[in-house]
């Protein structure tokens, strides 16, 4: 797949809970391509976070088209393999596993995939060399900064080397200072190893830093703007 | 880390509740174990009753309905009996108890001032000809001669719990016996016991021409039973019998018993443990949904987090398995040495079945235990799991 294919591709995607009382999406339509960094923005319930759980196959539509990494979601029935090859999320309380060291978080997505333990560990220690955490690999994520942990999360998301990462609301337990180091991080690994960023937020100034930027209101896209 | 490490490491997140956990499962496995290798030992004494060589039949005074000391019977009913058809070889014993005595080495003078279960000793007369109709095949060092009236044989259990050997001597009634010989038959009661000659014991507790039983060994092709009938129907009112194999077929139904009992014990540590470890489990699961939403969103599948979940409820488990076997082992050992009156009945026994049966509990524990847990698990929608407060 090159630069200018569509890795994710969305065509009237809808998803109602309660019983349809609740529309979440509402027939959104959304293509990204592959290395672009998008930031989704919209008020709370708008249905960010629904969308990036659809991209990420975490939920299923309703009913819609949507393809991601070339995979027909709503056809699909190997979402864990999808999700173990194709996704890596960071989320915004980082979720890491607080009785496993820092490598062996990075470590936990490779379980799903032929590696042995030294390969395992080969991959997270060159990744947590990467978001500069080489030196606390063996210390338990309670004794990190917010900042850190969430460093360590991002190590985690990129470790199957997957095409696209969810980024849901990274920066949203941090403080400015260290969210912004955290963005740049991501921003600097997403150019590197060449993978498209979506990043769901409702920061106006963290949402800015992306190259595109789609606003999300009433489960349907109201605008897309490119910024850069 | 390999997922094993993972699996392993995992129950050890919230260690107080799983160290009850474990003392929960280890104190069913424990019971197991225990009652296991006292039952155990007691079967294998009785097995050793009915060794080839040994008397078939027993036969005691009318009315007499225990092996009891003292003569009742008049010895000439020894050679009596060898006229009974079927009948190949008899020997009559006494038997006596001595309650208070003292053992010395030779050449030193270290004592001893009590022995045997409650301070006493049995004591049989027998003529040393017929030691094999009471098991005693074999004799480290020599038996006693029949006219000698200063020498005896001793069980294994009553030597090693004397500290006595062949050479020492032993004051039995005021009087200093030599040991000439020990032996082991397998049975707790014999290996318990001294042994000397018949005549000797008569003089000693004034039983001239007195016997306490006859032992009675048939020939080859004769029937226990029928042999035993025929000494009732020839002695009427004289002699009552029993056979070896009737004795511990009532032996065994006790320790049947028992093992039945251990059986419940077993199904109830099964139940009580399953019901703690899917406690243990489900409250772990609780505090971990959020984790496993992310286990989900990493790409894990639903069979590896049942295996996960599955896997902490079994090392829990197997560690309970390692612990109540320990202090089982331990437990009865404690016993055995502090206790001189238990460890001359009992001689537990380590067969590998007694263990293997505490290890499946444990495994079945830790099966039922998790799999509900690892089901819930597994089944965890990640969105719900990733909201999960």
């Amino acid at each position: 797949m090159n630069n200018t294919e569509n890795v994710i591709e969305i065509k009237n995607l809808k998803k109602s809970y309660d019983h349809g009382n609740i529309k979440a999406l509402n027939g959104i339509d959304l293509t990204v391509k592959k290395g672009e960094f998008i930031s989704i923005m919209g008020p709370s319930g708008a249905g960010k976070s629904t969308l990036l759980n659809m991209i990420g196959a975490l939920d299923t539509a309703d009913e819609g088209i949507i393809k991601v990494a070339g995979i027909d979601l709503m056809k699909t029935k190997k979402l864990n393999q999808f999700r173990s090859q194709e996704i890596g999320f960071v989320f915004q309380m980082h979720n890491l596993i607080p009785n496993l060291s820092v490598i062996e978080n990075v470590e936990i997505p490779m379980y799903e995939t032929n590696a042995n333990s030294s390969e395992m560990r080969e991959r997270a220690l060159e990744l947590l060399k990467s978001v500069n955490l080489e030196k606390k690999i063996e210390q338990k994520p309670t004794k990190l900064s917010g900042g850190e942990r969430q460093r360590v999360a991002i190590a985690r998301a990129l470790v199957n080397h997957p095409s696209i990462i969810l980024a849901d609301e990274p920066t949203g337990s941090l403080d400015s200072k260290t969210g912004e180091v955290i963005l740049n991080l991501l921003k600097e690994l997403h150019t590197q190893e060449n993978v498209t960023l979506v990043m769901v937020t409702h920061e106006p100034y963290v949402g800015n830093m992306a190259e595109r930027l789609v606003t999300v209101l009433d489960g349907k896209c109201k605008t897309d703007e490119k910024l850069r | 880390m390999s997922f094993l490490s993972l699996v392993v490491k995992n129950p050890f997140r919230n260690k107080t509740r799983s160290a009850l956990a474990i003392v929960g499962i280890a104190i069913g496995i424990m019971v197991i174990v225990a009652l296991g290798m006292v039952t155990g030992g007691l079967k294998s004494s009785t097995q050793s009753t009915l060794k080839a060589g040994a008397a078939e039949i027993t036969a005691l005074q009318t009315g007499s309905n225990s092996f009891g000391s003292g003569g009742t019977l008049n010895e000439s009913l020894v050679n009596d009996l060898l006229s009974t058809n079927g009948v190949k070889d008899t020997a009559g014993i006494l038997r006596a108890t001595n309650t208070s005595s003292s053992a010395s080495s030779l050449g030193s003078n270290s004592s001893q001032s009590s022995f045997g279960p409650g301070g006493s000793i049995s004591i049989t007369g027998i003529d040393s000809g017929k030691l094999s109709l009471v098991g005693i095949d074999n004799v480290n060092g020599s038996a006693f001669n029949n006219g000698s009236t200063d020498e005896i044989i001793i069980g294994k259990t009553f030597a090693q719990d004397q500290n006595l050997t062949v050479g020492n001597t032993i004051n039995l009634y005021g009087k200093d016996f030599k040991i000439t010989g020990t032996f082991e038959t397998g049975s707790f009661i014999t290996d318990a016991g001294i042994y000397m000659p018949l005549s000797t014991l008569q003089n000693l507790t004034s039983n001239d021409n007195k016997i306490s039983a006859i032992l009675v060994k048939v020939t080859d092709n004769a029937n226990v039973t029928t042999v035993s009938q025929n000494i009732e129907s020839s002695y009427p009112n004289q002699l009552t019998t029993t056979t070896a194999e009737a004795t511990a077929g009532r032996i065994n139904q006790g320790l049947g018993f028992i093992d039945t009992a251990s059986w419940a014990i077993s199904l109830l540590a099964i139940f009580i443990g399953a019901v703690g470890v899917i406690n243990t489990m489900i409250m772990s699961v609780y505090e971990r949904t959020r984790e496993i939403g992310v286990l989900k969103a990493v790409g894990w599948t639903d069979k590896r987090i049942l295996g996960m979940i599955l896997g902490e409820s079994i090392v829990l488990t197997l560690i309970a398995f390692v612990v109540g076997t320990i202090i089982a082992v331990v437990g009865v050992e404690i016993l055995l040495t502090y206790s001189p009156s238990v460890s001359g009945i009992i001689k537990p026994s380590f067969a590998l079945d007694i263990f293997a049966r505490a290890f499946l509990v444990a495994f079945l524990v830790g099966v039922i235990g998790g799999l509900y847990p690892a089901y819930r698990a597994s089944r965890l929608s990640p969105t719900e799991a990733l909201r999960y407060e």
